[in-house]
């Protein structure tokens, strides 16, 4: 049986059952099982932004929760679907719910990078060359069908997406800060594409499969269109969020608790990756602070200031899925990738 | 007119064509006939690479032993119990061969056939599961209340109902299932509730990192889980 005289605790009555707690003047004020931060601020911003993106896009909620994550993450987001699922309108609206600079690039087979990046362009009155920065120069940066540009092009954003910065003749030029880079694809099935090189697929916090929606989510959207938003579906969406709040709630999400043992589970389930007979190719440790840090702006979503194993798991396919390749024999079984991340999280014990 | 266009037989011989002509033998110089040094010459008959005739080594005990041992399987071989076993033998490896293929591709791990551990994993780290039903819960709790470790005794609590749970058939204890996927498992009535309750307070006091959970806060947490206990002891009951 168990010791039900606990130093300092009441005594339990003849049923076993503790009675409610006496007031303690040693204990803190706050309520023991709640959050130690106030999370009210960011969940606060956070409906407004769900309910701004709600005007135009319905249903998607799932969507819309790991979009707002991977902005508190700050994270790069690559939204993957077929034609006419709104993955490009969903990102201008999110985009139009912040209060900060954007650009939108549409990437082409002939895109040249400095089409990206910016250009030095001589200036005669002044006889000396000036950087004129390009469309890449925003806080959110919006690129459609980011597979439709080759390699060449692809490569520009490599320093970019990872060090918020664009070198050019040897001088750096910082981004502005939060800076974020929102990129639509079609399936690489689709005419026309190419596959992204993986460096490039790496530096994405998440790959969102953009799906069709429900019959009734559909029936939902023609009612929406045939009675019209009050507008274009753009001026019906309002900014709701600035810089400086962002940067605010960024750094609350970076100060949330994760035990020591959701660390160690988070490197077991992406070490797996690199030990998985049907993976030709593992996930970086890149994807493990993807992992970590998406987990963490998921929990203060989720009005939590620590990080659970749900958070985890919840995040292993759109955090692994672009950054693992299957051999050949599991993709000619009709194996996926997120069939193989979730074959990993069923062979690693959950931390408790 | 093909006749009259058509050359002589003899202009059709080839214009270059040389007479052979022969070199008389050179009669004036004389021939030197020349002989290596003696010595020489039995240095280099001494060396290995110019010795054409091998000598054959005479064999070792042990190459003796293998040559006396196959002559002795083969002599087996040859009577009338050894050709059925060579016979039969063959069969057997095929199959034996033929097996394994099999649980290869099937990729089993036939080494604990054989009582061996299994292979290790190319993880360096352990990831046994944790056993719920072989730990003494009301022992380990105790302690940890003696020693006011509240946060231990309250994960010690959450994993003796998890426990209790799945002994009950209520969920089914898998270590890489979540909390939350236990909850979905209860079935309706007041479990799930209360369930998702202690799961909170758990949440909270052990991935949260609640060290410094006062004796009135374990005194709730403690008051939730035995409540918990007393609705699954009264529904088997009611069972």
């Amino acid at each position: 049986m168990e010791n039900n005289l606990i130093p300092g605790m009441p005594a339990p009555n003849a049923e076993g059952i503790q009675p409610a707690a006496q007031p303690n003047h040693d204990a803190p004020a706050a309520a023991p099982f709640t959050s130690r931060t106030d999370l009210s601020h960011l969940a606060r911003h956070a409906d407004a932004i769900r309910q701004e993106l709600g005007k135009v896009i319905v249903g998607q909620q799932a969507l819309a929760e790991l979009l707002l994550t991977a902005i508190l993450a700050d994270g790069h987001v690559l939204l993957e679907g077929v034609p006419g699922v709104a993955k490009t309108l969903t990102a201008k609206l999110l985009s139009r719910t912040l209060e900060v600079p954007f650009s939108r690039l549409q990437f082409t087979p002939d895109l040249m990078p400095s089409d990206v990046l910016g250009t030095s362009v001589f200036r005669p009155n002044k006889a000396e060359f000036e950087f004129r920065p390009g469309p890449i120069f925003a806080s959110v940066v919006l690129i459609d069908e980011i597979n439709r540009a080759p390699a060449k092009t692809q490569s520009a954003l490599f320093e970019v997406m990872e060090e918020r910065q664009v070198t050019q003749d040897g001088t750096r030029y910082t981004v502005p800060e939060p800076f974020m880079v929102l990129a639509t694809q079609n399936p690489i099935e689709q005419e026309g594409t190419y596959r992204l090189p993986e460096a490039q697929l790496d530096r994405f916090l998440f790959k969102l499969n953009v799906g069709y929606p429900t019959v009734e989510e559909e029936i939902a959207i023609l009612q929406g269109h045939h009675t019209g938003f009050g507008g274009t579906p753009l001026e019906a969406v309002r900014a709701v969020l600035t810089a400086t709040d962002l940067k605010g709630l960024r750094e609350q999400v970076r100060r949330q608790h994760v035990e020591p043992k959701l660390l160690e589970y988070i490197a077991r389930v992406v070490g797996q990756t690199r030990a998985h007979k049907g993976l030709y190719l593992g996930a970086s440790p890149r994807a493990s602070l993807a992992l970590l840090n998406g987990a963490k702006a998921l929990a203060a979503l989720r009005g939590r200031d620590f990080v659970t194993p749900e958070d985890i798991q919840y995040l292993a396919a759109p955090v692994l899925r672009h950054r693992i390749q299957l051999t050949p024999e599991r993709e000619m079984e009709g194996h996926t990738a997120d069939d193989i991340v979730k074959q990993i999280l069923q062979q690693i014990e959950v931390p408790r | 007119m093909l006749a009259l266009a058509a050359p002589p037989v003899a202009a059709q011989r080839p214009r270059n064509a040389a007479a052979t002509y022969t070199l008389p033998p050179d009669q004036t110089t004389p021939v030197k006939l020349r002989q290596p040094a003696p010595e020489r010459l039995r240095a280099f008959r001494q060396q290995r690479e110019f010795q054409y005739v091998e000598v054959k080594s005479e064999q070792s005990s042990w190459e003796l032993l293998w040559r006396h041992f196959w002559q002795w399987v083969s002599d087996l071989l040859e009577t009338r119990p050894g050709k059925l076993v060579w016979e039969y033998g063959i069969y057997a490896g095929l199959v034996a061969a033929l097996v394994f293929v099999v649980l290869k591709l099937m990729q089993v791990d036939i080494t604990r056939a054989f009582g061996r551990s299994p292979r290790p994993g190319a993880l360096a780290y352990d990831v046994q599961a944790e056993d719920i039903h072989g730990q003494d819960f009301d022992a380990l709790l105790a302690a940890a209340e003696a020693e006011s470790n509240y946060r231990l005794a309250v994960r010690l609590g959450y994993l003796h109902v998890l426990k209790q749970l799945a002994d009950q058939n209520l969920i089914r204890w898998q270590p890489d299932k979540t909390n939350h996927d236990y909850l979905f498992e209860l079935p309706a009535g007041p479990l799930p509730e209360a369930f998702q309750e202690l799961t909170r307070q758990f949440d909270y006091v052990w991935y949260g990192e609640l060290d410094d959970i006062t004796p009135t806060h374990y005194a709730q947490a403690r008051a939730t889980r035995l409540a918990f206990q007393q609705l699954l002891h009264s529904g088997r009951r009611a069972a």
